[in-house]
């Protein structure tokens, strides 16, 4: 029986969610940044705000030799540099009594047969029941290896009344070939339901909001489609550049790296139908019909609408900073795109004939994650004649930094004249709510924890976006006939082309 | 109390008819203010040095909340009767950083007839659209106003500061069926539980765990002296959540029973103690195989929580346990929000015993 069949009484009016279970967490790649910045201290802040399980153990899985003592001591580190709040003595004290180090090759069998050994000895001990949630926080090469092994070793199975779940960070895959090797890799030994591939846009508050403003207001559903709406754009910019990530993103690019995933699925939330309920699974069934709705590009066409640039040496806030082909770790002559514009067509009833503007990019004069949707303009009659066209109506959901919700919309100067001029009515969480929202990694841990995979990307999700983005590499990678890679300065909006994009539909990027 | 100690506290004094164009006026001051709102707070209390001290609650709870206070002060009893009226701002800066965020506060002294006219000053000066929260922090007294009562969204009052529980439910009661709405009621002697009830219900979150609930044979509970109120309550979300009976037979009695298919009539024993502390120092309940204790040690802000067989593994764990400040309190309940329907069936277990 589920737990939905069985809820505790007591929990009634207190939690509006699921509610995390008793688990063991075993971190692949406990030594490595993202277990240092992000998941231990996101545990360690589920602890302190009261929310997590009475019994979780935290089992850091890498091959460096190391005492549970000296893993405590570097995670305590760790946190306190990390942490979103302070940490506390005593609940740290506390917390740190459930982690532990499990020192082991990935491809060592005998390591695995021992982990099975140390987990059930913590269920007996710690009262974890059972429950395991393995994170792949390693490299993607090694998912294979570590898969095989949980295989081999029975951790992919839970027993009677307990349940294994894996998650799974970014990327998944590289394309639509190895994304769908790499999940009939996991799927060998771990059920669709069983697999949480984590996309940690989803978490934020933002994104999740999307969702209550489209479906809990009454007012905007009725406009959202090709008749009232002229385009959509979305724009991930950041002022950083490649940073210590050249290894990475030498091999990905800019459409890898956040449109495939990040920015895909952020469209696939403004772009979905309502779902017949907030079920995991009828949600991401209305985001994956977005992805399967998108036109896909002809060779010719990626050369029309989609622009990829790299930027070149310039200045950010006034400081100069060399071009990508000469930070550390890039090649000189590298072919790698660090900015993406493109045009997208999604063919269903609602979005049909509506541009979705994509652009992503390094190196551009400010930071900031948007959508942002440019309703049809007024009829030129009245105030909107030709001799005086007035701007649309813009709904932005800004979802960093400063998040929020603006309406841009019309209003007459006050005066004895008639003019009318934009002005903006505008929410930002951070003003109407004081209270600092849980790191995105918080919630989807709980989420993982109480099996609600709704911010979750699904195997057919993934495969979709990457059979649309493929399309635009193999363009990219055509040896006679490949569209440009363009250059832009450090510190501008990209390349002019990007702007033609734009210019050739006689319309214009949003200014951030 | 003069007018001149008590501006430097609750701001500007300004003519009751003026409050709008001078709070325009105050807006205006600094452009790199940003005003927020997204309820009405009022707050109403009798006591003499009320403004002040609620001045600094409000500029506590716009932090994380931003509102339109409205903090009266009212003296019924006054032989002279008269209203001042005073405003201000209280800024914070944004979780962003980037900007100070403001909440206005209208403060008012009604004394003597006046008092009679709160509902008008109320309703002139609420944000419109906004919600309204009513706080009384006095008992109610009949006639209850259906006028005010009509546009209260929720009102908090808190019951452990109650002389006679049943007689101020019933005040409230007929307050809500004259409003034609649903007031919700939040009570703080009820939000005081709240994580105090979180740290016993994450015990049987487990399917694996649930017929633990079937079996508490004994639940014992020490409180403050004063908090006997709050340890009912606690009392009566536990009785109404697990399906236990009242043992009518002696009115003041606190046996409760469960009715199982399989046997006998189930008794459960309950034992409040008073000790000074914090308002609920510790509730234990036992099975017979089983035992669950949440100990607050007096001035801690976690929960000492621990589970264990009889002879069996035990488990420790710190939760967070809350503050009793009334700006705590007031805090947790506009985070939490809800219709706070367990709150209703916990009280109609106890309301005998309050």
């Amino acid at each position: 029986m589920s737990d939905k069949q069985l809820p505790n009484p007591l929990r009634e009016g207190l939690s509006s969610k699921a509610v995390p279970q008793p688990c063991a967490i075993v971190i692949f790649g406990a030594t490595g940044d993202l277990t240092h910045r992000k998941l231990i201290p996101a545990l360690y802040n589920i602890a302190a705000d009261g929310e997590m399980p009475p019994a979780v153990a935290v089992i850091g899985f890498a091959r460096r030799p190391k005492t549970d003592e000296e893993f405590r001591a570097e995670m305590a580190e760790a946190t306190r540099n990390f942490s979103r709040q302070t940490v506390r003595d005593e609940v740290w004290q506390h917390f740190a009594q459930s982690l532990f180090y499990h020192q082991s090759e990935f491809a060592d069998e005998e390591g695995y047969r021992k982990l099975a050994e140390r987990l059930d000895r913590l269920d007996q001990e710690s009262g974890t029941r059972g429950n395991r949630l393995f994170y792949f926080a390693a490299s993607p090469e090694q998912f294979e290896t570590i898969v095989e092994n949980l295989n081999k070793a029975g951790l992919n199975k839970a027993r009677e009344g307990s349940w294994a779940r894996v998650i799974l960070e970014k990327p998944f895959g590289t394309d639509l070939a190895s994304a769908r090797h790499l999940n009939q890799i996991v799927q060998r030994s771990f059920k669709e339901d069983q697999t949480y591939r984590i996309d940690h846009f989803l978490g934020k508050e933002t994104a999740q909001n999307i969702l209550v403003l489209r479906f809990a207001n009454a007012i905007f559903e009725p406009l959202w489609n090709t008749r009232y709406i002229d385009h959509v754009q979305i724009t991930a910019a950041e002022t950083l550049g490649v940073e210590n990530r050249a290894g990475y993103y030498e091999g990905a690019g800019a459409l890898r790296d956040m449109v495939q995933n990040h920015l895909l699925q952020l469209f696939c939330l403004v772009g979905m139908e309502p779902p017949t309920d907030l079920g995991a699974d009828s949600i991401r069934d209305e985001k994956v019909k977005v992805v399967r709705s998108l036109r896909p590009f002809s060779q010719d066409e990626v050369g029309t609408f989609v622009v990829r640039g790299q930027y070149a040496a310039g200045a950010i806030n006034g400081q100069p900073v060399t071009a990508y082909r000469e930070e550390k770790g890039v090649d000189p002559k590298s072919q790698t795109e660090t900015f993406v514009a493109l045009r997208m067509l999604v063919d269903n009833w609602r979005w049909s004939e509506v541009p979705i503007y994509v652009r992503v990019g390094k190196r551009l004069p400010k930071s900031g994650t948007e959508i942002s949707i440019h309703f049809k303009k007024a009829p030129s009659v009245l105030f909107n004649r030709e001799s005086q066209a007035i701007e649309q109506n813009v709904l932005v959901i800004r979802i960093q930094p400063d998040e929020g919700i603006s309406l841009r919309m019309q209003a007459k100067v006050p005066g004895t004249s008639f003019r009318i001029e934009s002005v903006k009515m505008d929410f930002h969480y951070g003003t109407s709510f004081g209270k600092a929202s849980p790191e995105a990694y918080e919630r989807l841990l709980l989420d993982a924890m109480a099996g609600d995979a709704t911010l979750f990307a699904r195997r057919d999700e993934v495969e979709q976006a990457w059979a649309f983005v493929d399309t635009i590499e193999e363009a990219w990678a055509e040896k006679e006939n490949a569209p440009k890679l363009c250059t832009y300065p450090a510190g501008s909006w990209g390349p002019e082309e990007a702007d033609e994009l734009m210019a050739r539909d006689k319309r214009s990027w949003r200014r951030l | 109390m003069p007018a001149a100690t008590e501006s430097v506290a609750v701001g500007m004094p300004v003519e009751v008819g003026d409050i709008p164009r001078e709070l325009k006026k105050l807006n205006a001051e600094d452009s790199g203010r940003t005003r927020a709102s997204l309820i009405n707070l009022a707050v109403y209390s009798e006591a003499p040095d009320s403004l002040g001290k609620n001045t600094a609650i409000i500029s506590e709870i716009t932090e994380d909340h931003a509102c339109r206070a409205i903090v009266i002060a009212a003296a019924p009893t006054a032989k002279e009767s008269r209203v001042e009226a005073w405003i201000s701002a209280h800024c914070h800066v944004s979780r962003a950083g980037s900007k100070q965020v403001c909440s206005e506060q209208l403060s008012f002294s009604i004394e003597g007839e006046r008092c009679g006219l709160l509902p008008n000053i109320v309703f002139a000066q609420l944000d419109s659209d906004l919600p309204l929260y009513l706080w009384w922090q006095e008992e109610f007294r009949a006639p209850m106003d259906p006028q005010l009562w009509a546009w209260v969204d929720r009102v908090i009052y808190d019951s452990q500061t109650w002389r006679d529980f049943d007689e101020q439910m019933q005040l409230v009661e007929t307050a809500q069926q004259e409003a034609r709405q649903r007031i919700v009621l939040c009570d703080l002697n009820w939000i005081r539980l709240v994580q105090l009830r979180l740290a016993v219900a994450q015990f049987f979150d487990h399917r694996a765990a649930h017929h633990h609930l079937e079996e508490i044979k004994t639940v014992a509970i020490e409180h403050a002296p004063g908090f006997r109120s709050t340890a009912l309550l606690l009392v009566g979300w536990l009785a109404a959540q697990l399906g236990w009976e009242r043992d009518r037979g002696n009115r003041r009695s606190l046996g409760f029973r469960r009715k199982r298919e399989e046997d006998d009539d189930w008794q459960i024993t309950i034992s409040l103690r008073e000790k000074e502390g914090e308002p609920v120092n510790s509730c234990e309940m036992k099975t017979d195989k089983a035992g669950f204790k949440i100990v607050h040690k007096p001035g801690a802000d976690l929960l000492g929580v621990s589970f264990g067989r009889i002879e069996g593994r035990h488990m420790d764990q710190v939760l967070p346990a809350g503050k009793n400040a009334p700006v705590a309190l007031v805090q947790e309940e506009l985070r939490r929000g809800g219709p706070h329907n367990v709150y209703l069936r916990a009280v109609a277990q106890v309301r005998d015993l309050l």
